[in-house]
């Protein structure tokens, strides 16, 4: 019985889990706090169907990569979001020419004016050959 | 949270009739606890349904096809009549800390949004996706940058998260971790009602705060609590149809496998493991005792045509598995190291492997069925590990410990009931007098 039962969660109602709390809420996001809400921003700019190619500053599948792609994904549900790089790090340039935006998250490029939408640290681009 | 509530709810006032069509002896906390478990999974076939027939989900088109169930289900059970079983379930004071249990874990699973990775990447995505369409999204199944979804899983809980969404009006991700809890509650009742049968009121309540604990997933949002409480609740009543014959707990054994197969690849898994402990453990009247798991197929196998008719990729599939477990067997024993040491809980197993030691060697034979679910089932995951197109230390790292929560509740209850049984002598127990009288016979046989 002592086993089975997780003693550290029969305190919780006992304490304060405002810290708890935090701490699960900023989990997932922890390395780019700034990342769901740049992805909200996304959404609401873009119409179900349209096909999103994400750039950010992790460009390696295992150093970031995979987690900006699938939180993405995950996010713009309706939308075709396309990877620009493959798990094994080879660049996919194929998905960044057939996608209809580009979302650049928390990358030192110089925004064009034309930019659908930009926030504090990204901007999403429509491509301009479509 | 009043839609997660709101949907639990409805959940089990839906399952109620499928349970009591099933087997209208049940009552209290089986019947509470199967009828969230039927709900639950029928709801999935509904929504299956609906997709595969074209009609978008809405709250109007899942109703009226849930109506539709819910009265034929009503008819069924009503032109049924059976005493219930005679043991009732008493109300004992641990119960209240089993309560407590409960609530605790309640507070843990919703402190936030689901935070796991395999929610927002696997189960939550899929849910969301669908949503989005009113449907199963093939397109988004199929598409090869998607097979970190794994979209060759069965969708019983991303079709229930889609459910919550559709009495909420939209996704939100907030509360729908309390669909585990429901589950670790409707695993903890069933077995509640299962222990009264075979022990006394302070053993079942004891042994229920343990089933409590042990059904309830860390691994929030995830298949894990569905997979363990379907699993958990099939295995269960197998074992009691195999104890006393009765044709209820076979048809509730085989249709919560069934659904547990739509919950993980693990529950397929599982399926054939307690197919293979049915034969070996009864061997001469193992045709016919098949034949009443078959329900179980029969739920299982939908998903299964769909995953190939839409060419839905394994990963474990990928390549030669057969020589990647050949060019691993020579380092069999460094991966089954691998795995004791890396096993979660190892004071847990330790003391399930005592309890079977110190065990009376009778009771230990009764409880042949679990031993060998338990053993086939890990022979299949260690055979996986080894087959496994990732890096194996990688592959135990993230799965062994889930893998293992899996075969907890089954184990426990059995090694449990062993030892408290053998505590108090049999000569007081529920049914010591005649162990098969208790289950009344059915009123259409």
């Amino acid at each position: 019985m002592v086993i089975g039962v997780e003693s550290r969660m029969l305190l919780l109602p006992f304490i304060d889990r405002g810290p708890s709390e935090q701490a699960m809420a900023t989990f997932t996001d922890r390395a780019w706090p700034d990342y769901p809400r740049f992805l909200e921003g996304v959404r609401e700019h873009t119409q179900p169907g349209d096909t999103i190619a994400i750039i950010v500053p992790a460009m390696r599948w295992e150093a970031g990569y995979s987690y900006a792609f699938y939180r993405a994904s995950y996010f713009l549900t309706g939308r075709e979001v396309l990877p620009v790089l493959t798990p094994h790090d080879e660049p996919l340039p194929q998905n960044y020419r057939a996608a209809k935006y580009i979302a650049v998250f928390g990358v030192g490029l110089r925004i064009p004016p034309d930019a659908v939408w930009r926030s504090r640290r990204g901007a999403l681009l429509r491509q301009r050959q479509r | 949270m009043t839609a997660t509530l709101v949907a639990i709810l409805s959940l089990t006032v839906f399952g109620v009739p499928v349970a009591l069509a099933l087997d209208r002896r049940a009552r209290g906390p089986l019947l509470v606890g199967s009828a969230f478990l039927y709900g639950s999974g029928t709801m999935y076939f509904v929504l299956l349904g609906l997709s595969i027939a074209h009609i978008r989900w809405t709250l109007i088109s899942v109703t009226i096809a849930s109506l539709v169930i819910f009265c034929a289900a009503a008819f069924i059970a009503r032109r049924q009549s059976a005493e219930p079983w005679r043991e009732a379930v008493r109300p004992h004071l641990l119960d209240l800390f089993t309560i407590f249990t409960i609530f605790c874990y309640a507070l843990y699973a919703t402190l936030a949004k689901v935070w796991e990775w395999d929610f927002w990447a696997i189960w939550g995505l899929k849910a969301r996706t669908f949503l989005e369409i009113g449907g199963i999204d093939w397109r988004f199944l199929e598409s090869r940058w998607n097979t970190f979804a794994h979209p060759d899983y069965p969708l019983l809980v991303p079709l229930n998260y889609d459910f919550v969404s559709l009495l909420g009006g939209s996704w939100n991700d907030r509360w729908l971790a309390l669909l585990g809890v429901a589950s670790a509650v409707a695993l903890a009742l069933v077995a509640r009602a299962l222990a009264a049968r075979e022990t006394t009121p302070f053993f079942a309540a004891l042994l229920t705060m343990l089933v409590a604990a042990l059904g309830f997933s860390r691994y929030v949002g995830l298949a894990e609590g569905p997979l363990i409480a379907f699993g958990g609740a099939g295995i269960l009543f197998i074992r009691a149809a195999l104890e006393w014959d009765d044709d209820a707990c076979w048809r509730h054994g085989a249709l919560m496998l069934g659904f547990a197969a739509n919950c993980k690849n693990e529950g397929v898994a599982l399926l054939v493991s307690v197919t293979i402990a049915v034969v070996a453990s009864s061997w001469s009247s193992a045709p016919a005792r098949l034949r009443k798991l078959a329900p179980a197929y029969v739920l299982a196998t939908p998903w299964l045509i769909l995953r190939a008719a839409h060419t839905l990729p394994t990963d474990l599939a990928q390549g030669s598995a057969v020589s990647r477990l050949l060019a691993r067997l020579p380092h069999a024993h460094q991966i089954l190291a691998y795995l004791a040491e890396q096993l979660s809980s190892p004071w847990f197993w330790v003391v399930i492997l005592t309890g079977i030691l110190i065990a009376p060697a009778a009771a230990r034979r009764r409880e042949r069925f679990i031993f060998l679910v338990t053993a086939v089932q890990l022979l299949f995951y260690v055979t996986v590990y080894m087959a496994t197109p990732n890096n194996v230390h990688w592959h135990v790292l993230s799965s062994w410990s889930r893998l293992t929560t899996h075969l907890a509740v089954p184990i426990a209850f059995a090694v449990f009931l062993m030892l408290a049984n053998s505590l108090r002598g049999s000569q007081d127990a529920p049914h010591a007098e005649d162990p098969r009288p208790v289950v009344p016979a059915r009123s259409d046989e």
